[in-house]
C-alpha cells in the first residue's frame, strides 16, 4: 500500500472531529496531525472517546462533526480509499471461529485484492511472528484467547497498511506474544514507514510512543512526546505508604496525591536525601520509595486517581 | 478489484455450508419428512386412484428447500455482526453495498446447492418426470432462490439480533412458505388468503416451479403445467420486480449510518466504548 500523506504531509488528520449519539457527546472537537511512520497512543478510561476515534477513522463510525484524512483521503467523500490506506485491529476478536486460521487469513487477503501467493507468503511470515506457524490448519474456535489475539493482529497487518489502527491490540496476550507484536510493529514502522495510532489501557505500551494523547468526557485534556511529560514532574517520585499517613510533614517537597494509605510526591528538589526530612513522621511509615517518575504519574496527574489499567 | 473481494464472500459462505454438514442435512431432511409424513398422511384422505398429492408437493418442497436454506444463509449476516465478523467486511475497502450483493449471491449459491441435492433425491425416489422443463426448471430454481435470497438480506439487515431468530421463523418463513401455493393450489382458497398469496413474492417463484414440472397431479393440469396459479410471464416479471426492489432496499438499509452503526454494535452486546 502507498503512503501518500495529506495536504499537509500528515498521514492522519481531524479538524474538530466530533461524534454525538443524541445529547451525549462521544467525542468532541478532536484535532490531529499526525505523520507518516510515527507511532500515537490514546490514553483515557472507558468512555474517554478512543474507541469511538478510531471507529471513526477507520470509516465504521460517521462523524457528527468536523472533518478528517488518511493518507490523502478524505473520511466521509472516500472511505473506500481510506479503508485501503488502513489496517483496524478491533478490541474484540473479528475472525471467524468456524474458519481455520489460513482461511481467515485468505479471507482477510481476498478481501483487500491481494493475490493467493502474495497472501501465503504474508500469512507465513506473521504466522511465525507469532509462533504459529503449526496452527494454519486449525479452526479459530479451538485457539486460546491469546492466539486469537495474535491471528487478528496478523490480520491487521496482512495487506501491510499504511496507516495501523489498534483498539487495545495487546489485551489478553502473554509478555512473550506482546513483545513479538511491538518488534514487528516497530519493524513496520522502520522499513514501511507504517503511522500506528492506537487506543491503550497499557501505559507502558503508550510510553514508548512518539506522542501521548490524553482523552476524557470524548475530549483531549492534554498531549505531548512521553519523555517530555515524564521529564516535566521533575526527577523524583518519592511514593510513602503507611497507616495512619499523615500529608503535612511532606507537602512542602513538591506536589503531591495521595491515593488512599499511598502518598506521591514529585520531588521539586533533584538533590533531595531523605536525611532532610521530618525522621519522626518517617519512622511511622510503613514503606518509603524513591524513583524515577513514570508515565503513569504523569496520567494520575492529568486524571487523578489511578492508572486506566 | 472487486471481483476478488466478492468470490471471497461468496467462497467463505459456501466453505462454512459444506463443513456443517448438519445443516446441510437437516436441510434435506426437512423436506423428505414433509414428503414422507405430511405428504403420506394427505394422501390417505384423498379418494383411491385419484391425484398423487405426494408428486404435487415435489415442486413445492423444492421451493421450501430453497426458502429456508436461501434465508438462513443470508441471516447468518445477523451471526457475523454478533460474532464481530462483519467488520472484517466493513473494513474492507469495498463499497459496502457489494457485501450485500455479494451475500445475495452467497445464500443464493448456498440455496441452489441445497435444491439441487434435493431434486436429485426426489429424482431418485420416483418424483421426477420426463415431462419436466428441466431448462425452465434450472431458470426457475434460480429465479426463486435468488428472491428467497434478497427476503433473507431485507430481514438481515433490519434485525438486530439472533435473539429475534424464533420471530422471524414465525412472523416471516412460515407465514411466506405456508401462503405460497407450496403445499395446496391458491385458486382454491379463500379470497382473503388468495390475496395475502398474491402478494406473497414467494407464492410466483413456487408457481414457477409448477410451470416447470407439468403433470404433477393427474387430472388437474393446465396447459402450461399442474395447478399453476399465475401466468409465465406474470411470475417471472414480479418475481424479477422484487428482486430488483428488495437488493435495492437492502443495499439503502445496509449502507446507512444508522445501520452501519447498528451492525457494529449490537445492543446486547455494546459496552462503554473507551
Amino acid at each position: 500500500m502507498g503512503a501518500a500523506g495529506g495536504a499537509t504531509g500528515a498521514m492522519i488528520e481531524a479538524t474538530g472531529l466530533g461524534k454525538r449519539y443524541g445529547s451525549t457527546v462521544a467525542v468532541a472537537g478532536l484535532d490531529l496531525a499526525i505523520e507518516a511512520g510515527s507511532c500515537v497512543a490514546l490514553v483515557g478510561a472507558n468512555g474517554s472517546g478512543k474507541s469511538t476515534t478510531l471507529q471513526m477513522l477507520s470509516t465504521l463510525l460517521p462523524p457528527s462533526a468536523g472533518t478528517a484524512r488518511i493518507a490523502g483521503c478524505d473520511l466521509v467523500r472516500d472511505p473506500v480509499g481510506v479503508r485501503a490506506a488502513i489496517g483496524m485491529v478491533f478490541q474484540e476478536t473479528a475472525l471467524d471461529r468456524t474458519l481455520t486460521v489460513g482461511d481467515n487469513l485468505r479471507f482477510a487477503g481476498a478481501l483487500y485484492d491481494l493475490p493467493a501467493d502474495q497472501v501465503a507468503r504474508r500469512s507465513q511470515e506473521l504466522l511465525a511472528l507469532f509462533e504459529l506457524e503449526g496452527r494454519r490448519a486449525t479452526p479459530v474456535a479451538a485457539l486460546s484467547g491469546g492466539m486469537r489475539r495474535a491471528v487478528d493482529i496478523a490480520r491487521g497487518m496482512l495487506h501491510q497498511p499504511s496507516v495501523l489502527l489498534l483498539d487495545e491490540p495487546t489485551t489478553g496476550l502473554d509478555l512473550g506474544n506482546r513483545r513479538s507484536v511491538w518488534r514487528h510493529l516497530e519493524r513496520a514502522r522502520r522499513e514501511q514507514r507504517t503511522t500506528l495510532l492506537l487506543a491503550t489501557h497499557l501505559l507502558d505500551e503508550a510510553a514508548d510512543c512518539d506522542l501521548v494523547i490524553f482523552m476524557q468526557g470524548g475530549q483531549v485534556i492534554g498531549q505531548g512526546r512521553p519523555l517530555e511529560l515524564i521529564a516535566a514532574l521533575g526527577a523524583w517520585v518519592l511514593e510513602l505508604a503507611g497507616s495512619p499517613l499523615a500529608t503535612a510533614p511532606f507537602a512542602h517537597l513538591g506536589e503531591h496525591r495521595r491515593d488512599g494509605a499511598r502518598l506521591s510526591i514529585m520531588l521539586r528538589d533533584a538533590a533531595f536525601s531523605l536525611a532532610s526530612l521530618d525522621q519522626a513522621a518517617l519512622a511511622r511509615l510503613d514503606t518509603v520509595t524513591l524513583r524515577r517518575p513514570m508515565l503513569e504519574d504523569v496520567y494520575q496527574r492529568q486524571f487523578g486517581g489511578t492508572s486506566p489499567a | 478489484m472487486i471481483l476478488r473481494p466478492i468470490t471471497a464472500i461468496l467462497a467463505r459462505e459456501l466453505v462454512r455450508t459444506l463443513r456443517q454438514r448438519g445443516r446441510l442435512l437437516s436441510a434435506l431432511v426437512r423436506p423428505l419428512l414433509w414428503l414422507m409424513v405430511i405428504g403420506g398422511g394427505v394422501e390417505t384422505m384423498m379418494p383411491a386412484g385419484g391425484s398423487s398429492y405426494r408428486s404435487f408437493m415435489a415442486p413445492g418442497l423444492l421451493a421450501m428447500t430453497l426458502l429456508f436454506g436461501a434465508m438462513l444463509a443470508a441471516l447468518s449476516l445477523v451471526h457475523d455482526r454478533e460474532s464481530g465478523v462483519l467488520r472484517m467486511l466493513l473494513i474492507a475497502p469495498i463499497h459496502h453495498a457489494w457485501i450485500v450483493l455479494a451475500r445475495i449471491a452467497s445464500a443464493t449459491a448456498v440455496a441452489l446447492m441445497q435444491g439441487i441435492l434435493l431434486l436429485l433425491m426426489l429424482a431418485a425416489a420416483g418424483y421426477a418426470r420426463a415431462s419436466w422443463d428441466f431448462a425452465l426448471l434450472a431458470f426457475a430454481l434460480i429465479m426463486t432462490a435468488w428472491a428467497a435470497a434478497c427476503l433473507g438480506m431485507l430481514v438481515a439487515v433490519i434485525v438486530r439480533g439472533l435473539e429475534n431468530y424464533a420471530m422471524i421463523m414465525n412472523v416471516v418463513i412460515f407465514p411466506v412458505f405456508f401462503l405460497s401455493g407450496a403445499l395446496y393450489p391458491l385458486h382454491g382458497l379463500p379470497s382473503y388468503l388468495r390475496l395475502a398469496s398474491s402478494i406473497n413474492p414467494f407464492s410466483y417463484g413456487v408457481d414457477l416451479l409448477k410451470h416447470a414440472t407439468p403433470g404433477t397431479i393427474a387430472g388437474a393440469s393446465t396447459a402450461a403445467g399442474a395447478a399453476t396459479d399465475f401466468s409465465l410471464a406474470t411470475d417471472i416479471a414480479v418475481l424479477g420486480g422484487f428482486i430488483v426492489g428488495a437488493t435495492l432496499i437492502a443495499c439503502w438499509r445496509f449502507c446507512q449510518d444508522g445501520t452501519i452503526t447498528g451492525l457494529l454494535r449490537p445492543p446486547h452486546r455494546a459496552r462503554a466504548a473507551g
